[in-house]
């Protein structure tokens, strides 16, 4: 069926993304208007607006399913993306659309439901032979089931929540004595995150690098992967960045691992846009971790070097359109990484630092694409996530990509919350992160500090106090300012002056 | 009034001890190795207030101020400073040298560089505040200044050799 008209419902740089695709495809879009950001970007990007703030709610509408379809029913959009987050992996939430005659642009919720519960998961890689920790064939009962599995095949193990993802509900025990205590937590905050307080146990991996495959698979049963991203670089399971291809993957560890990736969508039928996660250990044994089954956060990276369009590709295989490429006609070409600019803190451990976007001013330069829902003027504020932009960079290799990288960090300029940019320069000019040396555990293991600032930085920054001080202190009194350099008076201090009078 | 203008030349302390000298009136001048650098603050509605040095532009923001205690937002990065006169300097080193008490204070390399110059011996009285090395790092000079008042009871530093990061450098004996 042809999609006329689609309802985002999302919002940010994902609800522009998505628009910006189907404006290409002459497709009509629609953005719900919401009582947060009634001032968000993404707003005009779309062709229509659907505005709920006159009924301001505690929880975000892009949570709300019978509002969601409501909307999709009365704009008259005929199809549906959800993006990321929100109701993108909400099996119940597919179905519905379906049941509204509303074309759901991901996968079905038959895959969504059984990707999403881990335990299904990993029954379904085991049946079909892919690679994975070893661990418990089900959910985990008790304590006692816990100890027992965990002595079998030793420690550490990690609890994670049967319907967990994206990092979340997630523990690590390192010996017996601490399975009590991690189990409970794991269980508790499954059921608070997930509503469901079910877990299982793996073999833990030490060290290991995040490998993800790309998917793509239309609803005729054609199935082909677009390569990997290397997402190792993150802290506390959330990524900051990630690139593609992998320095750690050749040839044929890529044909192996792809070729599981597409195996196990194929156990679930796969259609759209998917990305089947692998750990990789230090021999290069790669272990299945799980399916997410939306378009990622990270995917630009895998669109710069296979020159595919991912959302285009969701958006005709939700129509009924068949792949028009095959897996030998997917190459990968050059390098890309993306760096995810949030509104955080470095210096103080990442705390998110909502605020007001005061300046805002973006590289352009060719090697750089800028996804953002973020304009001068916006507001990140504490009900969404600290996106501001990420800044995706490419180069013909990897030392290029990280060079542009560099540049491209350094034209990113921004005022008014205190941003990651300091964090990524100082892993630009890393020399593990340059040679590909590097696991999940790099941030906290390899590092000793999250920002980088050159000496000549600090330097400027304490010219800069003294002349503040200088013009409080001992200028306070003189109007005739006769300093050579009193002409370059701090615009603060004017304004202190000028409200004196 | 005139006497304030007497000052002329202030002492700015990073919250890591590091310390930098500026001359009053200040100049918008300033001297890495043997050139001079113009730095100049700048305002306009396209980037806000930023300092242009060296052809680039880096933004710069107050945070906080109070008294002689400045906080800094500049290129991302925040900076905690105080900015003292010659003579609340010296009086900061009477007053810190009437609290005492004894241990000791292991004198690391905040970064990696080249030790240009030695300036304790063993054995020495120093004042807190006072340099004791030169550390080039990244074509600057950087001085280390003690953090403490004590007595140099082990220089393990030499001058013109590299050094890593949070290699000891000199043992004091707090007093």
């Amino acid at each position: 069926m042809k999609i006329k008209k689609i309802l985002v419902a999302n919002r940010g740089e994902i609800a522009i993304r998505i628009m910006k695709t189907a404006r290409k495809m002459n497709i009509r879009t629609v953005a719900v208007k919401t009582s947060f950001e009634p001032f968000a970007m993404y707003l005009s990007f779309a062709d229509e607006i659907y505005d709920i703030c006159e009924n301001p709610s505690e929880i975000p509408v892009f949570l709300d399913i019978e509002k969601i379809i409501s909307i999709a029913l009365e704009t008259g959009a005929n199809a549906l993306h959800p993006g990321y987050g929100f109701l993108a992996e909400n099996a119940y939430f597919a179905q519905k659309c379906i049941d509204n005659k509303i074309i759901f642009i991901g996968p079905s919720p038959d895959a969504i439901y059984k990707m999403g519960n881990k335990t299904i998961a990993r029954r379904l890689a085991l049946k079909n032979k892919i690679p994975m920790a070893i661990g418990s064939d089900g959910n985990i009962s008790d304590v006692e089931e816990a100890t027992t599995i965990a002595s079998k095949i030793g420690y550490p193990v990690i609890i994670k929540a049967a319907s967990g993802g994206g990092g979340r509900g997630m523990r690590i025990v390192r010996q017996v004595e601490e399975m009590e205590k991690m189990f409970l937590i794991a269980s508790k905050e499954a059921e608070k995150a997930f509503k469901d307080p079910s877990v299982f146990i793996e073999k833990y991996i030490e060290n290991p690098k995040h490998i993800e495959f790309q998917i793509l698979g239309d609803t005729k049963g054609n199935i082909i992967h677009l390569g990997e991203r290397e997402c190792s670089i993150q802290r506390k399971h959330q990524k900051l960045l990630e690139e593609a291809p992998s320095y750690a993957l050749d040839k044929n560890l890529r044909n192996k691992m792809g070729e599981m990736a597409v195996r196990i969508a194929r156990a679930v039928n796969y259609y759209s846009a998917g990305t089947v996660e692998f750990l990789l250990d230090a021999d290069r044994n790669f272990y299945f971790m799980e399916m997410n089954t939306r378009i990622q956060v990270e995917h630009p990276v895998t669109e710069i070097v296979t020159g595919i369009d991912l959302i285009e590709q969701q958006i005709r295989i939700a129509s009924g359109e068949v792949l028009k490429f095959g897996q030998e006609d997917i190459k990968i070409k050059g390098w890309a990484i993306e760096c995810r600019i949030n509104a955080e803190d470095v210096q103080a451990g990442f705390a998110p630092d909502p605020g007001k976007i005061e300046k805002l001013i973006l590289p352009d330069d060719p090697y750089v694409r800028v996804d953002t829902g973020i304009r001068e003027g916006s507001a990140i504020v504490a009900n969404f996530d600290s996106m501001i932009a990420k800044i995706i960079v490419s180069g013909k290799n990897r030392k290029e990509a990280i060079t542009n990288c560099k540049l491209a960090l350094d034209k990113v300029w921004i005022k008014g919350t205190k941003t990651t940019l300091p964090f990524f320069r100082l892993l630009v000019r890393n020399q593990n992160f340059q040679d590909g040396n590097f696991t999940t555990a790099f941030i906290e293991k390899d590092l000793d500090k999250y920002f980088y600032y050159s000496e000549y930085e600090e330097m400027l920054a304490a010219w800069f106090a003294t002349k503040l001080f200088i013009e409080e202190n001992l200028l306070v009194d003189s109007i005739n300012v006769d300093f050579e350099n009193g002409k370059e008076m701090s615009p603060w201090l004017l304004n202190k002056r000028m409200s004196q009078f | 009034m005139n006497n304030k203008l007497q000052i002329n030349k202030l002492y700015t302390l990073s919250s890591e001890n590091r310390k930098f000298s500026f001359s009053v009136p200040l100049k918008n001048k300033i001297r890495i190795g043997k050139r001079d650098y113009i730095v100049q603050l700048k305002s306009d509605d396209k980037f806000g207030t930023y300092i242009l040095w060296k052809n680039r532009k880096y933004p710069v923001e107050i945070i906080k101020s109070r008294q002689n205690k400045y906080e800094i937002l500049f290129n991302d990065i925040s900076y905690t400073f105080t900015v003292e006169t010659p003579f609340s300097l010296q009086r900061m080193k009477v007053l810190s040298s009437k609290k005492g008490k004894v241990e000791q204070e292991l004198i690391k390399a905040p970064m990696p560089g080249k030790l240009i110059d030695i300036l304790v011996r063993e054995g020495a009285n120093i004042l807190r505040g006072e340099p004791m090395l030169i550390l080039e790092a990244m074509k600057m000079q950087n001085e280390i200044l003690s953090p403490v008042n004590g007595k140099v009871i082990k220089v393990h530093a030499k001058a013109n050799t590299n050094v890593m990061k949070d290699d000891v450098l000199v043992e004091i004996k707090v007093e």
